[in-house]
């Protein structure tokens, strides 16, 4: 596939500076004073291009150099209030940031797609909201005598923002960014470029859900616990449209699964802590159990499309979880273990909003075209892998801190079906 | 014919002798006096010609949705026992799991192919007044259901597979009973699991619930009443449970005012009237007598598909279940019919009331739009009830018997 005409570059070198750190969203005020009365001027000149556009098949210009100069400087602030760079930004936009943005040249645009860019840009704002703001993944749902009266309200934290206010203490302590934090921020600045982008008809090339494709984020260090994706994205709308009821033999018997878990976990800490390494039964009985959940929840989230097996058995699934065997411990690690998993956990729960608003997406895509749309997919998969990440770590089956930076490992096969 | 072929024969023809004695039994030991006959009705006399007029227009729509909806479903589902096994490439779940998966599915479609006839009866009862429920909440509703109907359907294979991967072909001998002892424990525990029901506050039908249950040997018995008004307007009452957890439920729309406390309590005695009458125990008897040469049908019917251990039987057995269930309805809503009639009796001895049965029943018509007299073929196949107007003449045959004094 073409590469993207928007791509963020990073070239940031992770040392912060802790007293710009502490200060950094008070700092930032004159950034978002001014980023408002831009915005309010590139609202317009994005309308002005939109009928341009739409009469002439091209963008003007001026007015793409304008809107690409504001995306990059909204771009520019952000990196830095969500601790992803480190300088002071400038107040123009000018390239050769840490966390830049490259925009192509004005290009021929469908009219069609051009008019309808604003209702085909829906799905798009709504995975921005859960990578940057926050997830809408709150439902209030209630019924009156005349009818039934739907609200909607925006709930949860997104990840960007959850993952700055972690590393906000990170740095404090080490004066430094974690890798992974920035590279995760550094992906949803990436994807919310190219919606602005989208959005303000600088290109028509949709944005690009796929986690692993940011030419600059460097692969992840190895992990124990690792995804597998070698799912074919065609789908079945029949089992789309019933995904969620079809999952309920699964709920229960998670449900169930877990009670037993919940006990063996209490046995697996005491004994690690005791005797500095998982025994091999329990740690064998929850890693069964995790991989279980992840195929559960690759189904129900529309990553995986065949019907899970009951057994959490390797190899079972399409969506699939390696993970390692008992290994030893630290003793201290393991005693406060849930208590240094709690980060993660926020993160997780995060990019639950992500794999929600993803699933939602994805159901629609899927019974209209009957194809898993493949950038959410690996979205999702990434979404997922954190989790498992997060949960190998808090039940003991790895000492290794998960990883959040975006990398996927995508089976070959897989790769070839997208294309 | 081989010997073997031959005992076969023999065991079935044993096995159809032994359900027709059953039944009869059965049938038999629930009736209303065998010297009653029933007098003729003169519905001109009870009913306005609008009246009866407007009961025929609502049942007639609500007949041929019905009808259409059957057709519908058999349809789909004998597309779905042809195809529906191509489902399986959707799962890597095992052949159990797999065939949960195609047991889903097929209600999945069923539910999609009945929605719009679903969706007319809600728009019909709306129209005529009778049902209050808003589209999306009956939609939200039909799709809980649908999660409930997944749920059974899964723990119904899990069971028949699982048997059938020990038993082979015959796992309907262990299957059948299994199926009628979860139905007993489903019945005793179903009053627990109705929704918004809360205890009868009216202290003088209570009392009269209380005296006719002694009358009718009864111990007490709970009497509860279930909010339905904000779905319907329709009344309607039931018996419910097993032996201690027995109660009579009440719909709120029976105590709203178009009904007098004579009828209301003439409603209680003929639920107190099943429950004397062990017609949720006889029903369990009747539902063994159904289930276990159904199971064998099924058994017999998937064998080409390598029997039920088999997901690909999975689709198949959903049809001839359908099919089945379609076949022994016209005999089924007899059964039910029968009770209901014994019910009516209990309750016209019980009160000595045939004014207010007449009462109630000519309500069912006027406020329910029940027809009094429907086509011979909606009677033979959807009657699950006597007919109003067999109903009506019922209580003016009790009063025939037994004349005021004077």
């Amino acid at each position: 596939m073409d590469e993207h005409p928007v791509r963020v570059t990073v070239t940031d070198d992770l040392q912060r500076n802790r007293w710009t750190v502490f200060f950094r969203l008070i700092l930032a005020i004159p950034h978002f004073i001014w980023l408002a009365l831009w915005g309010i001027a590139a609202f317009v000149a994005a309308f002005v291009n939109w009928l341009v556009t739409l009469v002439d098949g091209r963008s003007p210009e001026p007015l793409f150099d304008f809107l690409a100069a504001y995306i990059r400087y909204a771009t520019h602030v952000y990196a830095y209030v969500l601790l992803a760079a480190n300088p002071y930004p400038g107040f123009t936009g000018e390239p050769g940031y840490p966390v830049d943005v490259e925009l192509g040249r004005p290009e021929r645009q469908n009219r069609w797609k051009t008019g309808f860019r604003i209702v085909l840009a829906i799905p798009a704002i709504a995975v921005t909201g859960a990578l940057v703001d926050g997830a809408p993944y709150s439902w209030n749902a209630q019924a009156n005598g005349g009818g039934g009266n739907m609200s909607f309200r925006t709930a949860g934290t997104g990840v960007a923002v959850t993952v700055a206010f972690l590393a906000w203490f990170a740095i404090l302590a080490r004066g430094r960014m974690p890798r992974g934090f920035r590279d995760l921020v550094a992906f949803c600045l990436r994807y919310a470029a190219q919606t602005y982008a989208y959005v303000f008809v600088l290109t028509e090339r949709y944005p690009d859900a796929d986690p692993a494709l940011p030419e600059a984020v460097e692969p992840a260090p190895p992990s124990p616990v690792r995804l597998t994706l070698e799912d074919d994205p065609r789908r079945s709308r029949l089992t789309v449209f019933f995904r969620l009821l079809l999952a309920i033999p699964h709920v229960v018997w998670l449900a169930l699964w877990s009670i037993a878990a919940f006990f063996a976990l209490i046995g697996m800490w005491v004994a690690t802590v005791i005797a500095a390494r998982p025994p091999d039964g329990l740690h064998g009985f929850l890693s069964s159990y995790l991989r279980y959940a992840i195929h559960v929840y690759a189904f129900v989230f529309l990553i995986g499309g065949p019907f899970p097996a009951f057994n959490g058995a390797p190899g079972t699934y399409p969506v699939d979880l390696e993970l390692p065997g008992p290994e030893p411990q630290g003793r201290w690690g393991a005693f406060f273990r849930l208590v240094l998993a709690i980060p993660a956990f926020a993160v997780a729960g995060a990019l639950g909003g992500v794999l929600f608003v993803s699933a939602v997406l994805a159901w629609f895509f899927s019974l209209v075209t009957a194809r898993e749309p493949v950038g959410l997919q690996r979205l999702g998969a990434f979404a997922l892998r954190y989790t498992a990440q997060t949960d190998a770590y808090a039940f003991l089956l790895t000492s290794r801190y998960p990883y959040s930076g975006p990398a996927t490992r995508v089976a070959d096969e897989q790769l070839a079906l997208a294309e | 014919m081989s010997a073997r072929r031959a005992a076969g024969l023999a065991a079935l023809a044993l096995a159809a002798a032994a359900w027709v004695v059953f039944a009869l039994l059965l049938w038999r030991s629930s009736r209303v006096p065998a010297s009653l006959r029933l007098p003729k009705v003169d519905l001109g006399a009870l009913f306005t010609a609008h009246q009866l007029a407007r009961a025929r227009s609502f049942e007639r729509f609500i007949r041929i949705d019905w009808l259409l909806s059957e057709l519908a479903l058999l349809g789909v589902l004998a597309v779905y026992a042809r195809r529906g096994a191509r489902f399986a490439r959707e799962s890597a779940a095992g052949r159990t799991g797999t065939g949960l998966l195609l047991g889903m599915l097929g209600l999945g479609i069923v539910w999609l192919a009945q929605l719009p006839f679903g969706f007319a009866e809600v728009w019909w009862e709306r129209r005529w007044g009778i049902g209050h429920e808003s589209y999306a909440k009956w939609l939200l509703g039909g799709w809980l259901g649908l999660a409930g109907a997944f749920l059974f359907v899964c723990a119904a294979l899990v069971i028949v597979m699982g048997l059938a991967r020990v038993l082979g072909g015959r796992w309907w001998l262990v299957g059948g009973p299994v199926f009628v002892v979860l139905a007993a424990l489903f019945t005793f525990v179903q009053p627990y699991l109705l929704g918004g029901t809360h205890p009868l506050r009216d202290r003088a039908l209570l009392a009269d619930a209380e005296r006719f249950a002694r009358a009718e040997g009864l111990p007490r018995i709970k009497i509860v009443v279930q909010d339905v008004h904000a779905e319907t307007s329709s009344p309607n009452a039931e018996a419910v449970g097993l032996g201690p957890t027995r109660r009579v439920v009440l719909w709120d729309t029976l105590l709203d005012g178009r009904f007098t406390p004579r009828e209301v309590r003439l409603v209680v005695a003929h639920e107190l009237g099943h429950l004397s009458r062990n017609h949720l125990l006889k029903g369990l008897a009747w539902f063994a007598l159904f289930a276990i040469p159904g199971a064998w049908v099924i058994a017999r019917a998937t064998r080409r598909r390598g029997g039920m251990a088999e997901p690909a039987a999975v689709p198949l057995a959903l049809f001839v279940l359908v099919v089945l269930q379609l076949l022994a309805l016209p005999l089924q809503v007899a059964i039910s019919r029968h009770f209901e009639a014994e019910a009516d009796w209990m309750a016209l001895r019980t009160t000595r009331d045939p004014a207010a049965a007449t009462g109630v029943f000519r309500k069912f018509t006027t406020v329910a739009l029940e027809q009094p007299d429907p086509p011979d073929w909606a009677y033979l196949l959807l009657a699950d009830h006597p007919t109003i107007e067999q109903r009506i003449g019922m209580a003016k045959a009790w009063r025939n018997l037994h004349p005021p004094p004077g």
